[in-house]
C-alpha cells in the first residue's frame, strides 16, 4: 500500500474509479482509519479536525494520528483548510461513492469466470497450491542463487537482476552475495516476500513503457477474483495479458490452454495479495522443530527452505524429507555479521514450528531462545558511534570553544586537551558552522576515559562505547599486538567493523 | 591402552610407609578416581564439525513412511520421531543395537557403532534380526552402507560365548566352523580339555540352549519376526583348561581371532559354590526400567556380564542388589570410597534379607572378618588393587578374596576407574559374572573400549527423560548464573603474572560469590532446602566455606569427620549447606540434597557435570506434597556460576554437553543478586573487594589452584599442612547457628514470596530474564 501512497494525485484518483481498489485500500487501512472511513461513509459535510479529536478517548491520540496521516496520504481523507485556518476533513468523493455503490451491490468483477464446459482438466485447489508454491520457491532460488535452481523461469536475466538489486551484493568478478536486506528478505513470510517482488516489478514499469497504475489496479483486482476458477485471457487488455505471464512466473497465476481458449487460473498467493496487505500471517502448516539441545530438524524437501535454513545454522544432514541441523554460536554469528537479528530468527523459528511442537508453550525452547538473543547482546558490546576528528586547534582557546560548542549541541565524544584533539558526533557536523579537517590516516585508535575508543583509519573516524570490561580487554589486546584488536578467550567474541579490528576465535590464543 | 599407565595414577607412585597406609588411601580415593585429565576435550561433535553435511536426499522414502518412526542414514545415524506411534518399540530396539548420542524431546539421534552391535549381539539380537527390524521401522529404504556395516560388525560378534558351568569353563557356540577356526590357534586348542574325547577332535558337545527369553523385543512389531529368531537352538562346545581362561579370552579379542567372547553364567546349576540364601524384601519393588535391565542381565535364565547405565539417583543400587539376590551366590561389590562402601552395604541390608554375618566391610578403617560361607563383602577397588605393602589384617581378608570364587561381581561407578586398575581387580578376584553399575558412560578415551571387553556390553542404558516423565527422578532446573567480573579482579585476570592465578581469580570473583551468597540464602530460608556447593579449586572452596560458615569436605578428611559432617547435614535442622570438593562428585550418597551449587570445576568435563548433577536426582516425595503442581514442579534445581569474559564461559558449554543431550536445558540467569537487593550480602563494598582480591593475590601460586595438587599428589606433606589450615572452627556445630543470625531483608522477602502463585509455575529467578 506505501506503493499506491507513493502516487501521485491525479494517479490515485484513476485508481480510485475502481470498486476493487477501494476495497482493497480500505482493508490495508488501520483498524481506526477503517472506522472513520465508514463512520464518514454517508456524511456528505466536512467534519472539523477538532470534532473528530472529541471523538477519541484521551489515550487515542497516537492512534489518531496514524490514522489520519495514513488517510490523507491515500487520498482517501481531503484536507480543506478554510479561513480561519481550521482543519476539516472529507472523503475522497470518487472513493466514497464506489465504497457506496459496493456496500449496495456488492461487487462485480470485469470478468465472468468460464462456464466448465469450456474449461476442461481444472486442477484441484491442492494442485494449485502445490503449482503456486514450487513457482514461487524456484523463482526465489534463481533470485538468490542462480546456479542451484532447476529449473528456470522466463525472467529475462535482467528482469532478475532488477529483483536481485539491493538483494544481492553484485561486485565485479565476485559471486554475488546476500547483503542484509537479502537475509531479511528470505526470513519473510511469503506475502511480504510477494510484496517485496511486486514493488519492484511495479516500480520498474515505467521503464518498461507501462503505467504502475494499470499494474496495480490490475493486481488488485486479481486479487478478487475467485480462486481455482478459469478466466479467460480474452478479457485482459494488452497491458494485462504481458504481466500475467510473469505473474505465472511468480505462481500467483496458472496459465492453461484448451482447444480454443486459454484462460487463467488465479492461486492462493494472488488472492492472498490483498489480504496480506493487513494480515501478514500465513496459515501455511509448519515444518521446523527446534530442541533444547540447539538441534533443529525441519521436514521439509524444499531447496530453498534448506538455503535459509543456512543462514543461521549448521546443516548436518539431509535427507529425503528431513534436513538436520543445528544452531551454534558460530552459524549464529554468522547469520550476525549478515544483518539477521536474533528476532528475526527467532520468529521465523516461531511462525515455521512444527505442529507437533506448535501447541506447547514455548514453541521454541526458552532456553534456545534466550541463547540466540544472549549471544546477540555479547555481539553488540561494543556501539559505533560515526564521528569526525578534529585536530590542529590554533589556540586553546579555539580548542576550547569547539569543545563548548559541540558539548552544547550534545555531540562531544572525545576532548583531549593536551594534544588539543577532539571527536564529535557526525550528525551535528551538518548544518554546524564547524569544517571538518582533512581526515588522518593513523592505524592505532587511542582510550578515553569514558569507555571509549576512537579508531581510526576509516574514510571515517569512528567511536566504539563500550563497557569497563570490554574496555579492559581491548587494551589489553592492545598491550598485546600494538594494534586494537577484540579478541575472545571465551564465549564472548564481539566484532567491530572488520578493516579495523580483526577477531581472534581460538580461545587458547590469548594465553 | 598402552597409555593408561602413565594417565592414571599407579599405585607405586605411593611409596607410603605401612603408618600412613590408612592415609595414603584416602588420598587414592579421590585422586584416582576424580582423574578428570583426559577426558574432557576430545568431543565426538568437534570431529563432525569438520565433515561436510551429509546429503541423503537421495535415499527412497517409503509410501507409508509417515508411520515409520525412523531414519537410517549411511554413516551410522539414525534419527528417532519419539512421537511417533512405534516409539516405545523403536526406542527399546535403538537402545540395543545403537549408542545414544542425544535424547531430547521430539527427536532422539543415535550412533550404530562396532560396540553398541557388539552388545546388541550380545543380548541375543542376531545380524538378521538386527536389519530386517531396522528396515521395517525405516521411513527409507535402508542405505546398503548401513547393511554391510551391521553385516561386517556382528559377523564374528557374540558367536562365542564362555560359560562356566559346574565349575568348568566351556567354549560355546551354535556354529561348529567357528570352534574349528578357533582350534586351529595353538594357545586354545593347548587350552582345551578333550574329557569325552572318544569319538576325536573333531566332535564338540551338542546340547540344546536354553530358550532366549527377549522380554524386551518380543512385543516389537507383534513378535511376529523376532520370536522366530529366539528359537531354540543346538549349541556345540569344548571345554578348557581354566588356568588358560584369561589367555582364551585375550586370543579372542579384535586384535587376535576377533571372536570377542560373551561371558555367562549358569548359576542355577552351579552346585560347586555354596547359595548365600538372600531374597528381596517384599518392600524393595523394582521398578519398569529396573526390571528391564535385570531381564537383560539375566534374559536367558543364565547371568550375563555386562554393564548396566542408569542415571545417578535412578536405583542403581537395587538393581546390583536385586542382581546379587537371584545370582545367591557369594558377590563381592567394589565401591570408588569408604563412604560409598558403607552405603553399599546400608543398601543390601535395606533391599534384602541379608543377615548381619553374611556381609562384610573391608576398608581401610574398617576390616570385618568374614563370618559365613557365602556372604557379601563391600570394599574399594583401591583396597583390592593396592600394590604396596599391607597390614596383616588386611593381608590376611585380601587373601581370602582371592581365594574365593565369586558368584557375582559388582562394580559401581565403572566409568572412573582407571583400565589397569580393573585389570588388576579382575586377575585378582575369580568371578563368574560381573556387573558395571555407572550414570555416565562419557569418556571419549580409549577406556570405554576396555570396559566393553574387561567387563562386557552395555547392556541396557535408561533415557533420563523418561525416568522424569515417570517421576523415578527429580525434575531438575539447570541455570547458568553469569557473574560478570569485577573491574579490580578482572585488570589482575588480564595480567600476564598471574596466569596460574586465573583460576583462582574467576572463582574468588566477588559477583560470584555474592551470588553463590544469595541463591544459598534463597534456599536455605526461602524454601527450606538442602545445598551443595561444588568448588574444584580448593582455595575458593575453604575461602567460601569459612566466609559464610559452612561445614566443607575435601580430599583430606577424615572418613569420620565425613560420616559426622554428612550426617549433620542429613539430620540436623541448622546445617543445610555443605561445601565439596571434588571428592562428592561421586559416590557419596546424599539423598536430602536438592540444590546444587557450582562455583568451580574441573575444565570442560562433562562427566563431572553429569556425576554433580547426579547429587540431586533422586526423587523426593516430600517436595511433591509441599507444592502445588506436583510432578510438574521442578523440585531440584542445579546451577553452574561462571565468570563471564573469562575461560569459564569456554568450558561451561562443553561441560553441560552430555546433560543437554539427554535432553537438559540449561537457562541463563544473568543478574544475581537482583539489582534492587544484595546490600546485605558480603563483598558488597568496593573495600571488602578489593581486600579479597590482595588475599587472592597473596596466596601462594600453589595455594589457589588445583592441578598443582594433583601433581604432588605423593607429597602427603603439603596436603596435611593445608588440612590444618583447612577449617575446624566450619566443622564445629556452631555453625549453622551462627549463620542463622543472618537476617535478610523484609522487602526481598516479600518480592520473592510471590512465586507460588505465579501461573507458569517457574522459579521466580527463573522468570528474571534479561530484557527481551
Amino acid at each position: 500500500m506505501d506503493l499506491v501512497a507513493a502516487l501521485p494525485a491525479m494517479k490515485l484518483d484513476k485508481l480510485y474509479e475502481s470498486t476493487f481498489i477501494c476495497e482493497a485500500v480500505l482493508r490495508s487501512l488501520p483498524p481506526m482509519a477503517k472506522r472513520y472511513v465508514l463512520q464518514m461513509l454517508y456524511i456528505d459535510t466536512l467534519i472539523t479536525a477538532k470534532s473528530m479529536e472529541e471523538w477519541l478517548l484521551p489515550d487515542g491520540l497516537s492512534k489518531h494520528k496514524v490514522a489520519i496521516d495514513r488517510l490523507l496520504q491515500l487520498r482517501v481523507f481531503l484536507e480543506v483548510t478554510d479561513r480561519k485556518k481550521e482543519t476539516s476533513y472529507k472523503i475522497n468523493p470518487k472513493f466514497q461513492s464506489n465504497i457506496q455503490k459496493y456496500l449496495v451491490n456488492g461487487g462485480t468483477l470485469p470478468r465472468e469466470p468460464m462456464p466448465l464446459s469450456i474449461t476442461v482438466r481444472l486442477p484441484t485447489l491442492e494442485d494449485l497450491e502445490t503449482y503456486a508454491s514450487e513457482q514461487w520457491e524456484c523463482f526465489l532460488l534463481q533470485l538468490i542463487n542462480s546456479a542451484q535452481a532447476e529449473k528456470l523461469t522466463s525472467f529475462s536475466s535482467s528482469m532478475i537482476k532488477v529483483f536481485q538489486r539491493g538483494l544481492l551484493s553484485a561486485r565485479e568478478n565476485e559471486a554475488p552475495k546476500l547483503t542484509e536486506n537479502g537475509f531479511q528478505f528470505l526470513l519473510m513470510d511469503t506475502n511480504a516476500q510477494l510484496w517485496y517482488i511486486i514493488r519492484e516489478y511495479i516500480s520498474t514499469a515505467e521503464d518498461r513503457g507501462v503505467d504502475p497504475t494499470d499494474l496495480i489496479s490490475f493486481l488488485l483486482e486479481l486479487s478478487f477474483h475467485t480462486l481455482g476458477e478459469a478466466y479467460n485471457l480474452n478479457t485482459l487488455t494488452d497491458v494485462q495479458r504481458i504481466a500475467i505471464k510473469d505473474l505465472a512466473d511468480l505462481g500467483l497465476v496458472k496459465l492453461q490452454q484448451g482447444r480454443k481458449e486459454s484462460w487463467f487460473i488465479p492461486t492462493k498467493l494472488a488472492t492472498n495479495l490483498s489480504a496480506s496487505l493487513t494480515d501478514s500471517s500465513s496459515s501455511k502448516e509448519g515444518f521446523v522443530v527446534v530442541e533444547t539441545n540447539f538441534r533443529m530438524y525441519s521436514y521439509s524437501t524444499s531447496k530453498l527452505y534448506s538455503e535459509i535454513l543456512r543462514l543461521f545454522s549448521r546443516i548436518e544432514y539431509q535427507l529425503p524429507n528431513l534436513i538436520v541441523g543445528a544452531i551454534t554460536k558460530e552459524s549464529l554469528y554468522n547469520a550476525f555479521e549478515n544483518g539477521i537479528t536474533a528476532d528475526q530468527i527467532i520468529c521465523f523459528l516461531q511462525q515455521n514450528a512444527h505442529p507437533r511442537v506448535a501447541q506447547k508453550i514455548p514453541t521454541v525452547p526458552e532456553n534456545v531462545t534466550d541463547q540466540i538473543r544472549l549471544w546477540e547482546t555479547d555481539k553488540n558490546r561494543v556501539e559505533i558511534t560515526p564521528s569526525y576528528l578534529y585536530e590542529d586547534f590554533p589556540s586553546k582557546e579555539v580548542f576550547e570553544a569547539a569543545c563548548d560548542f559541540s558539548r552544547e549541541l550534545g555531540g562531544l565524544l572525545f576532548e583531549d586537551s593536551r594534544t588539543m584533539r577532539l571527536v564529535v558526533r557526525v550528525e551535528i557536523i551538518r548544518g554546524s558552522s564547524l569544517v571538518a579537517v582533512p581526515e588522518q590516516s593513523n592505524i592505532f585508535g587511542w582510550i578515553h576515559k569514558a569507555h571509549r575508543v576512537v579508531l581510526h583509519g576509516l574514510r571515517m573516524h569512528e567511536v566504539a562505547t563500550m563497557d569497563e570490561i570490554t574496555l579492559m580487554r581491548m587494551e589489553e589486546s592492545r598491550r598485546q599486538s600494538g594494534t586494537i584488536q577484540i579478541s575472545a578467550d571465551c564465549s564472548s567474541q564481539f566484532l567491530l567493523r572488520k578493516p579495523v579490528l580483526h577477531l581472534m576465535q581460538d580461545p587458547h590464543e590469548l594465553t | 591402552m598402552a597409555g593408561d599407565g602413565e594417565r592414571g595414577r599407579p599405585m607405586k607412585k605411593h611409596k607410603a610407609s605401612s603408618s600412613s597406609y590408612s592415609k595414603a588411601v584416602h588420598m587414592m580415593e579421590e585422586e584416582d578416581f576424580n582423574d578428570y585429565g583426559n577426558d574432557f576435550d576430545d568431543d565426538s561433535r568437534d570431529g563432525e564439525r569438520e565433515i561436510k553435511k551429509r546429503d541423503f536426499t537421495q535415499l527412497e522414502l517409503k509410501p507409508d513412511h509417515v508411520n515409520r518412526p525412523l531414519w537410517a542414514c549411511a554413516d551410522g545415524r539414525i534419527f528417532l520421531e519419539t512421537f511417533s506411534p512405534l516409539y516405545k518399540q523403536a526406542y527399546d530396539f535403538l537402545i540395543a543395537i545403537a549408542e545414544p548420542v542425544c535424547r531430547p524431546e521430539s527427536m532422539h539421534e543415535y550412533n550404530l557403532t562396532p560396540h553398541s552391535l557388539y552388545a546388541a549381539v550380545s543380548v541375543g539380537l542376531e545380524t538378521e534380526t538386527i536389519i530386517s527390524v531396522l528396515s521395517k521401522l525405516s521411513k527409507t529404504k535402508l542405505p546398503a552402507e548401513i547393511i554391510d556395516f551391521i553385516h561386517g560388525s556382528t559377523a564374528n560378534y557374540g558367536k562365542v560365548k564362555l560359560v562356566l558351568k559346574k565349575n568348568r569353563y566351556f567354549v560355546e557356540s551354535p556354529f561348529p566352523e567357528v570352534l574349528k577356526r578357533l582350534l586351529k590357534d595353538d594357545v586354545i586348542s593347548k587350552a582345551r580339555i578333550n574329557s569325552e574325547d572318544l569319538h576325536g577332535a573333531e566332535t564338540f558337545t551338542i546340547s540344546k540352549a536354553v530358550r532366549e527369553i527377549q522380554g524386551g523385543h518380543e512385543d516389537l512389531l507383534n513378535g511376529a519376526e523376532l520370536a522366530a529368531a529366539a528359537e531354540e537352538k543346538e549349541t556345540h562346545s569344548f571345554e578348557i583348561d581354566p588356568a588358560q581362561v584369561e589367555n582364551v579370552k585375550q586370543r579372542c579379542l579384535p586384535n587376535a581371532l576377533n571372536y570377542p567372547m560373551l561371558e555367562e553364567y549358569d548359576f542355577r546349576n552351579d552346585t560347586v559354590n555354596p547359595d548365600l540364601n538372600i531374597e528381596l524384601k517384599p518392600q524393595a519393588q523394582p521398578r519398569p526400567y529396573q526390571e528391564k535391565s535385570l531381564s537383560k542381565m539375566f534374559g536367558n535364565g543364565r547371568a550375563r556380564s555386562g554393564i548396566i547405565v542408569l542415571p545417578c539417583g535412578a536405583g542403581k543400587s537395587l538393581v546390583g542388589v536385586s542382581a546379587a539376590c537371584r545370582v545367591k551366590k557369594s558377590c563381592l561389590c567394589l565401591a570408588t570410597n569408604a563412604v560409598s562402601v558403607d552405603q553399599w552395604a546400608f543398601q543390601f541390608k535395606l533391599w534384602s534379607t541379608i543377615k548381619d554375618e553374611q556381609i562384610s566391610r573391608f576398608t581401610s578403617d574398617n576390616k570385618e572378618k568374614f563370618r559365613s560361607l557365602a556372604g557379601v563383602v563391600v570394599t574399594t577397588y583401591n583396597m583390592v588393587a593396592f600394590g604396596g605393602k599391607r597390614s596383616e589384617d588386611s593381608e590376611k581378608i585380601i587373601e581370602e578374596i582371592r581365594n574365593r570364587e565369586w558368584g557375582l561381581l559388582l562394580m559401581d561407578e565403572v566409568h572412573v576407574v582407571p583400565a589397569h586398575m580393573f585389570r588388576k581387580v579382575i586377575s585378582i578376584t575369580k568371578s563368574h559374572c560381573k556387573l558395571g553399575l555407572t550414570a555416565t558412560l562419557v569418556r571419549e578415551d580409549e577406556r570405554i573400549t576396555d570396559l566393553n571387553f574387561l567387563i562386557g556390553p552395555k547392556l541396557y542404558e535408561a533415557n533420563w527423560l523418561d525416568l522424569v516423565k515417570g517421576g523415578f527422578i527429580a525434575n531438575v532446573q539447570c541455570a547458568e548464573v553469569w557473574c560478570p567480573m569485577t573491574k579490580e579482579f578482572f585488570a589482575e585476570y588480564l595480567k600476564k603474572e598471574n596466569s596460574k592465578k586465573k583460576q583462582a581469580l574467576y572463582v574468588m570473583n566477588p559477583n560470584k560469590f555474592r551470588a553463590c551468597e544469595f541463591l544459598i540464602r534463597f534456599h536455605e530460608l526461602q524454601r527450606g532446602d538442602k545445598i551443595i556447593v561444588f568448588a574444584d579449586n580448593l582455595f575458593a572452596l575453604t575461602a567460601y566455606a569459612m566466609k559464610l560458615r559452612k561445614p566443607m569436605i575435601y580430599g583430606a578428611t577424615s572418613h569420620n569427620e565425613r560420616t559426622r559432617i554428612l550426617q549433620a547435614f542429613k539430620n540436623s535442622p541448622d546445617v543445610n549447606t555443605i561445601f565439596l570438593s571434588k571428592v562428592g562428585d561421586n559416590s557419596i550418597d546424599i539423598p536430602e540434597a536438592n540444590v546444587i551449587i557450582q562455583i568451580s570445576s574441573h575444565a570442560g568435563s562433562r562427566r563431572q557435570e553429569a556425576q554433580r548433577l547426579g547429587r540431586i536426582l533422586r526423587a523426593k516425595g516430600r517436595h511433591q506434597d509441599r507444592m502445588a503442581g506436583g510432578k510438574e514442579e521442578y523440585n531440584a534445581f542445579f546451577y553452574s556460576l561462571v565468570s563471564t569474559d573469562t575461560q569459564e564461559m569456554y568450558y561451561s558449554t562443553k561441560r553441560q554437553q552430555f546433560l543437554i543431550d539427554q535432553g537438559y536445558s540449561f537457562k541463563v540467569i544473568t543478574s544475581l543478586p537482583p539489582p534492587d537487593s544484595g546490600a546485605e550480602l558480603n563483598y558488597h563494598s568496593l573495600e571488602e573487594q578489593i581486600e579479597l582480591l590482595s588475599k587472592v593475590l597473596n596466596a601462594g601460586d600453589d595455594m589457589v589452584g588445583l592441578e598443582q595438587l594433583q601433581e604432588d599428589a605423593d607429597d602427603i606433606a603439603n596436603i596435611k599442612s593445608r588440612r590444618s589450615a583447612g577449617s575446624m572452627s566450619a566443622f564445629s556445630g556452631a555453625s549453622g547457628m551462627v549463620y542463622m543470625e543472618y537476617n535478610t531483608g523484609k522487602s526481598k522477602q516479600a518480592g520473592l514470596k510471590s512465586k507460588p502463585k505465579d501461573p507458569s509455575k517457574r522459579h521466580v529467578l527463573f522468570k528474571k530474564r534479561f530484557a527481551p
